[in-house]
């Protein structure tokens, strides 16, 4: 089953591609994404939907989190995930 | 003030005395500005080497190592040191030049996105398009680089950024990098879970010297009595030669250490991520074990392994809140049983030098006390099992990359970091020729830095698992048309001596640790030694092949 993880991230040079990328490299994949700025916040927010070959999704969002321009991210619980933008 | 003088005047705030580098175009302006800043430049004569010394200086120092490159190849070539930092999460600071704004992004002379190739090898990393966020940057990237899990940021600085006025400078900030503190629910299961274990074992990594937590796991171990086990970055955690350590673990661990692991039913990992060098195959790895793992990195965490109790933060501080005395005895009494009936020998037949007995004389006759940096391959293995380790910033070891050509640049760093202290690279003839260019870096500076080559005439490792795994067929291992080493050394002004006999082992170890300035051991070994024991891939650790001295 996909998850769908939702990450704060600060607008700084290369955030977006670091985190795609850790994802990938951390052997998961990305089926799609959808991205919003917030201007009051100077911030953007993802949300990435993401299958696993069978690693644990927590931990993942665990190494997304220590990434420097992320504010926070967090797994959207399953019943959440229809309300999202997909794009 | 320039942007190069500012950035230059941030690390010298940070204290920072010496930076490795070498120079080219677009770097230039900072070069311009190292010129009586007060910072002292070492000249490596490849920027790979720039980056591996800068590590070795960090990890011996406990603080940032800086190198320094241009920008397109000169930043390329810092790449292999950066992810080697990144691995073995040590704190650096790469500073590389890039071409400048106007030029980004046309294809330029030198220009690379080394931001885009780093990206997923750093802790952190920078562009720099304001002059006045220099002080800031740089202040951050220390910073980021030391704290919680260490490891390589990345400054890709512009030459016009570098070259240009700053006017102001932006408030330096200091980012939220207070170390966690492990969940006091969770200290009181572990304690329990601790408390309740009849057979426990510490698994030390290379996260308690990195996170200075060498007292406090040693107090841990003394207060609670459980046998310890270690990782080949773990070395030193406790000493070598103390009566608890069973030897490394994983696969050219001991078979006290391994055999103690597989019968243990609490595993404490402190500092250690589960690398698949220390498990073996995952599934078999401790089977009847519950896990407690601490670590400073949330994201370790059930990562290979799931934890029974996770305790995520500060070392020191969860180590003293769950030690307590044990009763143990027996399962103490069973590992020291297993540790002295498994004991390395030494009495290889013939009179030629035996590898791991030369280590184990050089180590013991300098009571642990130099530095010892390793390349990768036998040798690597050898010093790992049988080299006296105090602590573990005597030992610099490619532990996660496993970066031929580490040593002897790390051996550099290691020298400036602690002038003192004997510095010796143990590298192997294939090893060596990687970054065999620094010798020049010895003698340019006189560095009292001593190079122990052990020459089997092949890729050792490489070829030892043709031997075992390939049925024989060796493919592109053979260096036997080595050139002569003595002479290349002495040919970059080092003194040098060959020796091949078991007889000239004293002679050879009083050389290493008395010569005065740089000295070249080159020593002819077996070809066909290989390293005992180890773990065929694909099994568990419970599977260990060994040879004719174990």
């Amino acid at each position: 089953m996909n998850r769908t993880i939702e990450v704060s991230l600060t607008r700084a040079e290369g955030a977006i591609v670091r985190i795609l990328g850790l994802i990938e490299r951390r052997g998961f994949i990305v089926e799609s994404i959808a991205t919003r700025s917030d201007p009051h916040a100077d911030s953007l927010v993802m949300h990435v939907d993401v299958a696993s070959r069978g690693r644990p999704y927590d931990v993942l969002v665990r190494q997304i989190v220590r990434l420097l321009d992320v504010r926070h991210a967090l797994l959207v619980e399953p019943q959440a995930a229809g309300q999202r933008l997909v794009c | 003030m320039k942007g190069a003088e500012a950035l230059l005047e941030a690390l010298r705030d940070r204290g920072v005395e010496v930076v490795f580098g070498y120079p080219g175009g677009a770097i230039m302006p900072l070069y311009d500005a190292l010129l009586g800043s007060g910072i002292r430049h070492i000249l490596v004569r490849h920027e790979q080497a720039a980056a591996f010394a800068a590590d070795g200086y960090a990890r011996v120092s406990g603080r940032p190592g800086v190198c320094i490159a241009t920008s397109g190849p000169g930043a390329t070539n810092l790449v292999t040191g950066i992810a080697n930092a990144f691995l073995d999460s040590v704190p650096l600071v790469a500073i590389t030049g890039q071409v400048a704004t106007p030029l980004r992004g046309t294809d330029a002379f030198q220009e690379v996105d080394i931001f885009g190739i780093t990206l997923p090898i750093v802790k952190h990393s920078y562009v720099v398009r304001h002059i006045e966020e220099l002080p800031r940057i740089v202040h951050e990237a220390w910073d980021i680089a030391a704290s919680g899990r260490p490891g390589p940021v990345l400054i890709d600085l512009p030459k016009n950024m570098a070259a240009g006025e700053a006017h102001g400078a932006a408030r330096v900030l200091r980012p939220r990098l207070a170390p966690e503190r492990a969940d006091e629910a969770d200290l009181a299961r572990a304690a329990a879970m601790i408390a309740a274990a009849e057979r426990p074992v510490l698994y030390a990594g290379g996260g308690i010297g990195i996170g200075r937590a060498i007292h406090a796991f040693r107090n841990f171990v003394a207060e609670t009595g459980i046998p310890v086990v270690s990782t080949l970055k773990g070395l030193g955690a406790v000493p070598t030669d103390e009566p608890l350590f069973l030897g490394m673990l994983g696969m050219h661990g001991t078979r006290a250490a391994n055999n103690a692991v597989q019968q243990s039913d609490l595993l404490i990992a402190v500092g250690a991520r589960f690398d698949d060098r220390a498990t073996g195959k995952l599934e078999g790895f401790a089977p009847d074990a519950r896990v407690i793992h601490l670590d400073v990195d949330r994201a370790e965490i059930d990562k290979l392994r799931r934890a029974d109790v996770a305790l995520a933060g500060d070392l020191s501080q969860s180590l003293a809140a769950i030690g307590q005395g044990l009763r143990i005895a027996a399962w103490r009494r069973h590992c020291l049983r297993m540790k002295a009936q498994h004991a390395w020998r030494y009495d290889a037949p013939g009179d030629g030098i035996y590898a791991p007995e030369l280590l184990r004389r050089l180590t013991t006759a300098c009571d642990g006390e130099a530095t010892i940096a390793c390349d990768v391959g036998q040798h690597q293995m050898w010093v790992a099992q049988h080299c006296l380790i105090r602590r573990p910033e005597r030992h610099l070891s490619s532990g996660g990359l496993g970066a031929m050509g580490y040593g002897l640049p790390a051996a550099i760093g290691a020298h400036f970091a602690d002038p003192q202290r004997t510095s010796i690279a143990v590298s192997g003839d294939g090893s060596i020729m990687i970054n065999i260019q620094e010798l020049a870096t010895l003698k340019r500076y006189g560095l009292p830095v001593k190079i122990l080559l052990l020459d089997n005439q092949s890729l050792g490792m490489v070829r030892q698992w043709q031997e075992l795994f390939f049925e024989r067929r060796f493919s592109e291992v053979d260096l036997s048309d080595n050139p002569d080493f003595a002479s290349v050394a002495r040919s970059f002004g080092i003194d040098a001596m060959t020796v091949d006999r078991a007889s000239q082992m004293d002679e050879t170890v009083d050389a290493l640790l008395n010569h005065a300035g740089p000295l070249f051991v080159h020593c002819r070994i077996d070809p066909a030694a290989n390293v005992w024991p180890l773990v065929p891939p694909g099994h568990t650790n419970a599977t260990m092949l060994e040879g004719s001295l174990q």
